[in-house]
């Protein structure tokens, strides 16, 4: 094991406009080709009627944020929904994958952005930038990848899992199955 | 290592053990990368099953709502586990202990599970592994492996990637990150420290682990009650302090964060005895740094 701790001056660090942290993991078509290698999708994109979002609402306990549901119907059974969870201070879209009997296959994160992390969000902290031309461009975005000491919750992800598998049930399952 | 240089960096997250996952791999061509991720999450997600406290279906919630006296059963993943907490517990003399689910029940910082019988005064010490597979608690107690699974989990996905020949490997489970091959991956410290600079941690080749309770801390019973316990006095430790423990295995790593956070610098031998160190940052006394036999120090 090697290891240094190291202090780098905040004020080389470019946080204006852009998110303090964020990860591309997969797109679309790559998560679709993980949770489910070699099938082809077809699109059945739907917008939910309010009907609907208050029924998903009530059988799951999530609030329906977006009525427009991103769905695709596998050619070996089962569906791939695109969505996305918002937090407090994150972004989080991610895909889900549910086999022919609508149980959960997979759950793929497909990017993760954070306004501000930590002691960035604070205005106090951000103050001292304003007028400043960045130094070093260390980009936190690009650079530092990995937080130690702040355990973030995935609450977000399993609410949202369970709201597309009430919607699921309640829009895309076919009767009879 | 030209194949390291030709080969397509691949990092993937998903939610596992209440937090996001991310693994991410260097030196494999890309098919075989996702493979090798697929089964890292694979081992990640066993780990989840089985040690989850919330779920009723895992090991720790059959063992917690076993009769007392009675072995119950489980997982050899479990098993290994509960091994490793036992000799933390020990050598700690019980400052960490996996038995402090009554406490974090009690502080709101875990749910109530749907048990019939009220969690009593029960330590580590009445926590029996058994030979056969089997374990037996001789008086009442829940357990929480909050403290010592996602190192686990972690170490286990760690050697699915080395046996899949990844020259580099990063896996963060919300913060408890272990780092293989000889490349550095800077590891920010969410601490503020200072209005001036940023504590980044340069790893590589090992493991660290991070805690600072003061993001979960609240009040009860009018005191400052964070998630973590001293075993000792079953008390709530320091919440102000911020520890990074780093260890050659995260599980070392997860479970000494807490000892640290409650021992302070008293820790510095049994942080030693495990090859590991500790930065340990106190908003009066500043940094202060555990030295054990790390290398690069």
């Amino acid at each position: 094991m090697r290891s240094r701790l190291a202090f780098l001056p905040l004020a080389g660090i470019v946080i204006a406009g852009g998110p303090a942290y964020a990860t591309v993991y997969l797109s679309v078509e790559q998560a679709q080709t993980l949770l489910f290698p070699g099938a082809t999708f077809q699109p059945d994109t739907r917008t939910l009627t309010n009907e609907q979002a208050k029924a998903i609402e009530h059988a799951s306990g999530v609030d329906v944020r977006s009525k427009q549901l991103k769905a695709w119907r596998v050619s070996t059974g089962g569906w791939l929904i695109v969505d996305e969870v918002v937090g407090k201070h994150e972004y989080i879209p991610f895909a889900m994958a549910l086999d022919d009997k609508g149980a959960v296959k997979g759950v793929e994160i497909l990017e993760y952005r954070e306004a501000y992390g930590g002691q960035i969000r604070e205005p106090e902290w951000r103050k001292q930038f304003v007028g400043k031309e960045p130094g070093t461009k260390l980009q936190l975005d690009k650079n530092i990848r990995n937080v130690s000491g702040a355990t973030l919750s995935c609450k977000h992800v399993t609410d949202g899992v369970q709201r597309l598998l009430a919607t699921y049930e309640l829009v895309l399952k076919q009767p009879g199955h | 290592m030209s194949s390291y240089s030709n080969n397509p960096v691949i990092e993937r997250a998903q939610p596992w053990l209440g937090t996001l996952v991310s693994i991410r791999v260097s030196g494999l061509e890309a098919s075989e990368a996702h493979r090798a991720i697929d089964d890292a999450f694979n081992e990640i997600a066993l780990v989840h099953r089985l040690m989850s406290f919330h779920d009723s279906g895992s090991d720790v919630s059959r063992l917690n709502r076993g009769l007392t006296g009675r072995p119950v059963a489980v997982h050899p993943c479990t098993i290994e586990v509960l091994q490793k907490a036992q000799m933390f517990s020990s050598c700690s003399e019980g400052c960490f202990d996996i038995s402090i689910g009554a406490e974090l029940v009690e502080w709101q910082l875990l749910p109530m599970p749907s048990i019939d019988e009220q969690s009593a005064d029960g330590s580590w010490r009445d926590i029996e592994v058994l030979p056969d597979g089997h374990v037996v608690f001789h008086r009442p107690l829940w357990i929480d492996l909050g403290g010592i699974a996602k190192g686990y989990a972690v170490d286990r996905a760690a050697e699915c990637l080395r046996r899949w020949g990844a020259v580099q490997a990063v896996i963060n489970a919300g913060g408890d990150i272990r780092v293989q091959g000889q490349l550095m991956e800077p590891i920010r410290l969410a601490v503020e420290s200072s209005v001036d600079t940023m504590p980044v941690l340069e790893l590589a080749d090992g493991s660290v682990a991070s805690s600072s309770g003061h993001r979960q801390r609240r009040w009860h019973d009018g005191r400052l009650c964070g998630p973590h316990v001293d075993g000792t006095d079953r008390s709530p430790t320091a919440t102000d302090r911020f520890v990074c423990v780093l260890a050659n295995d995260c599980v070392v790593a997860d479970a000494l964060t807490k000892v640290v956070m409650a021992r302070g610098p008293e820790s510095a031998n049994l942080l030693q005895r495990f090859g590991a160190s500790a930065h340990v940052y106190d908003p009066t006394d500043g940094w202060l740094h555990l030295e054990g036999d790390v290398e690069g120090w």
